[in-house]
């Protein structure tokens, strides 16, 4: 008879067999989230659910390290040959570098892409992800609509009737702040060679002239230059009429030295803490990125989006890509696993029915200000596709932007400049 | 000298290898295949990997933003040095003019080296803000605002300072070590020659702390082309590269543009410099050492 210490044993050891089996037998996948505390939440939330449905898939969640910067970090994890099956946190012009080193795997070609994307009625806004080869490497997650907020109370302060929507009112208004000791807008990054500072001084006007021109195609410029120009133009008239600060100030718009600023739906969180009395619709509003009054009739409307999405790695193996593959599918073919998303992140899913799904309405009704990114997501355009998007974006501000806005450069001679070392780094 | 037998030998071996294996995996490895690595164009994914020769290197003189690279370590140096000098011998006297408690005050001294580079960087932004308490005075006084970090010579001279200010209580240990170690016999035959303090400071005080000048030196002069947090942080290197430094060329094209063959490059022309540069200062101190009686 056995004794009870070899039933124990046996029995240890069967249990072990199994697990290891099981674990074995699972349709396992690792999924890297973005280095921030809210996404995690929400992805090992999905995969508990997930797994809990569909016991036999094991997907394992791990945040990507933050330092030196998450890009760095799936490069070293791509030539350690250690790279996750698939991962977020990945903008178009990252994903163009990884693409040109074969690194990821179309997702077009995966089963059942066309139906994902019905599914989470993207059919429009996944138009600005392909790429120049005809596929799509990227499922966008979020997209932050860049828009413009304006102190409304300061407005009426100042006898201003409605919200300026051209580059001559704005100047206006900007002028009449000035005689109040107040600037029209505050924004240090205007003059910091930072690449993706220009995302959100450059691309946003000039998606607003000409969004549907891309910057960049393949190897050549192909942006419209009297677009450019005229964003250039007004830096320059701002600058030049003493309207804009590029000098530190902490919380200018919010303390009201400054009555324009624009803004991605990520910063309404901290306000609801620290500056409560700023209410939308009452001391201030939100909207779509100005134009030059010759284009009130002819302007694309468009405005920059700050989008990152989730891609899958060709370094792993068939299975695992499948498994983590299925879990994708699941996540995003359900509304209300948006809804989640947006509740935890604060950060808009890449929908084209986000203002008008129901599944979304309760949540946009306590968030109102939410409400205008929501509508503007069809018409939020993704940076451009190209490997050499920090040079490019680089040589934009330093040739460009920033000697303008310091009053060094004409606009014709600025973007002259930057045409010329943007078309060297394109010739590399 | 006695040698060492057979079975001393391995155990001295047996001593030095956790440090020979941390030295061939964190420098002489890193260092090979960065130097391989400067033949080539390669992010360190891609399937492609493009032997370019010189090519980086060529690239690498003819860049604004590495030339930018090169002279900023000087620019920030020229205000730098003297101010680190000054105010960590400043320090130093002032610790030791203390009859107890020294070592209290050399820790409060000391602390803003601990001090992370980005909260140091945080609370900087935050002095130089147009409407800081410091930039309200001055403006009262000169009817602008400065604009500190938008300004190339201003932005080189807060950088500056703040980097001395970080180091000044580091470098104050090392000149308070050297001061503890000189004889109070050499002040007292200056004292009966008629020497007053500041005569003495001068020429007993410092040139009796050679080595520890020898060793600052040095260091702060190494510490120029170093410097990473502090501009990356202010200024991000403008404006028109002013505050570019080696360190953040090759940031930036290592982790911006994800040219690793290109950083290296600029990585070894960093080395380079160093190497020259702490060379030429190591023979002007030595010059100096000579001078004031000292051996090399």
């Amino acid at each position: 008879m056995l004794t009870r210490k070899w039933s124990l044993t046996i029995l240890l050891v069967c249990a072990l067999v199994f697990a290891v089996g099981a674990a074995a037998m699972a349709k396992s996948a690792i999924f890297w989230t973005a280095p921030n505390p809210s996404q995690e939440v929400f992805w090992h939330e999905m995969a508990k659910r997930f797994m809990a449905e569909n016991p036999e898939y094991n997907i394992q969640i791990l945040p990507m390290a933050e330092a030196p910067s998450s890009e760095a970090t799936i490069l070293t994890a791509i030539a350690g040959g250690t790279a996750p099956a698939a991962s977020e946190n990945i903008f178009i012009g990252f994903g163009a570098e990884l693409v040109q080193s074969q690194a990821l795997v179309p997702l077009d070609t995966m089963p059942g892409w066309d139906e994902l994307i019905a599914a989470r009625k993207m059919e429009e806004a996944i138009k600005g992800w392909v790429f120049p080869d005809g596929h799509y490497y990227i499922l966008p997650i979020y997209c932050n609509p860049i828009l413009y907020g304006w102190r409304t109370d300061i407005l009426a302060e100042l006898g201003v009737d409605g919200i300026p929507e051209t580059y001559e009112e704005i100047i206006e208004v900007g002028r009449l702040a000035k005689e109040q000791d107040m600037f029209l807008m505050i924004r240090p990054a205007l003059v910091m060679p930072n690449w993706w500072e220009r995302w959100f001084d450059f691309f946003t006007l000039y998606d607003a002239i000409r969004g549907d021109v891309p910057f960049i195609t393949g190897s050549e410029i192909t942006a419209d230059e009297d677009a450019v120009l005229d964003v250039f133009q007004f830096y320059y008239d701002l600058a030049q009429e003493g309207l804009i600060l590029t000098q530190e100030v902490p919380d200018p718009f919010q303390i009201g030295m400054s009555v324009w600023i624009e803004l991605g739906p990520w910063t309404f969180p901290g306000w609801r803490e620290q500056y409560p009395e700023m209410v939308y619709g009452e001391t201030y509003t939100l909207t779509m990125p100005p134009i030059p009054e010759k284009h009130r009739t002819d302007a694309a409307g468009n405005t920059f989006a700050d989008a990152k999405g989730l891609v899958l790695y060709a370094q792993a193996g068939q299975e695992e890509r499948e498994a983590v593959w299925d879990f994708i599918r699941w996540v995003f073919s359900n509304p209300d696993h948006d809804l989640l998303w947006i509740e935890t992140t604060a950060l808009p899913p890449v929908r084209d029915d986000l203002a008008d799904n129901p599944v979304f309405a309760a949540y946009l009704e306590a968030a109102p200000y939410l409400v205008p990114y929501a509508e503007s997501l069809p018409l939020a355009v993704p940076p451009f596709t190209h490997s050499a998007f920090a040079d490019i974006q680089t040589a934009l501000g330093e040739e460009g932007l920033i000697p303008v806005v310091r009053l060094q450069k004409t606009p014709e001679q600025a973007w002259a400049d930057a045409k010329a070392e943007i078309n060297r780094i394109l010739s590399r | 000298m006695r040698r060492l037998t057979k079975g001393e030998g391995v155990t001295g071996w047996i001593f030095t290898i956790p440090y020979l294996a941390f030295t061939f995996v964190f420098f002489i490895l890193p260092f090979l295949w960065g130097f391989l690595l400067i033949f080539s164009e390669w992010n360190l994914i891609s399937p492609v990997r493009e032997f370019v020769g010189l090519g980086n290197l060529i690239e690498a003189l003819q860049s604004r933003r590495v030339h930018a690279a090169a002279l900023v370590p000087f620019k920030i140096m020229a205000i730098f040095l003297p101010a680190v000098l000054i105010m960590s011998l400043g320090i130093a006297v002032l610790i030791n003019s203390f009859k107890k408690r020294q070592g209290l005050l050399a820790v409060a001294f000391f602390l803003p080296y601990l001090a992370s580079g980005v909260s140091m960087s945080l609370v900087v932004k935050g002095v130089v803000s147009y409407t800081s308490p410091v930039n309200k005075t001055i403006s009262s006084i000169i009817g602008y605002v400065p604009d500190w970090l938008g300004t190339p010579s201003l932005a080189i001279l807060v950088i500056a300072l703040m980097i001395a200010w970080r180091f000044s209580g580091y470098y104050a240990l090392i000149f308070l070590s050297g001061l503890q170690s000189i004889p109070n016999e050499l002040y007292e035959a200056a004292q009966i020659d008629g020497a007053g303090r500041i005569k003495s400071f001068f020429k007993i005080t410092i040139p009796q702390l050679y080595p520890a000048l020898y060793s600052v030196m040095i260091l702060a002069v190494g510490l120029m082309f170093g410097v990473f947090t502090e501009p990356y942080m202010l200024t991000g290197g403008g404006p028109n590269l002013a505050t570019h430094t080696w360190y953040l060329e090759i940031y930036y094209q290592a982790f911006n543009t994800l040219r690793a063959g290109y950083a290296s490059s600029i990585a070894l022309y960093n080395a380079i410099a160093v190497f020259i540069v702490v060379g030429i200062v190591r023979r002007i101190m030595q010059a100096w050492g000579r001078a004031h009686g000292w051996e090399d």
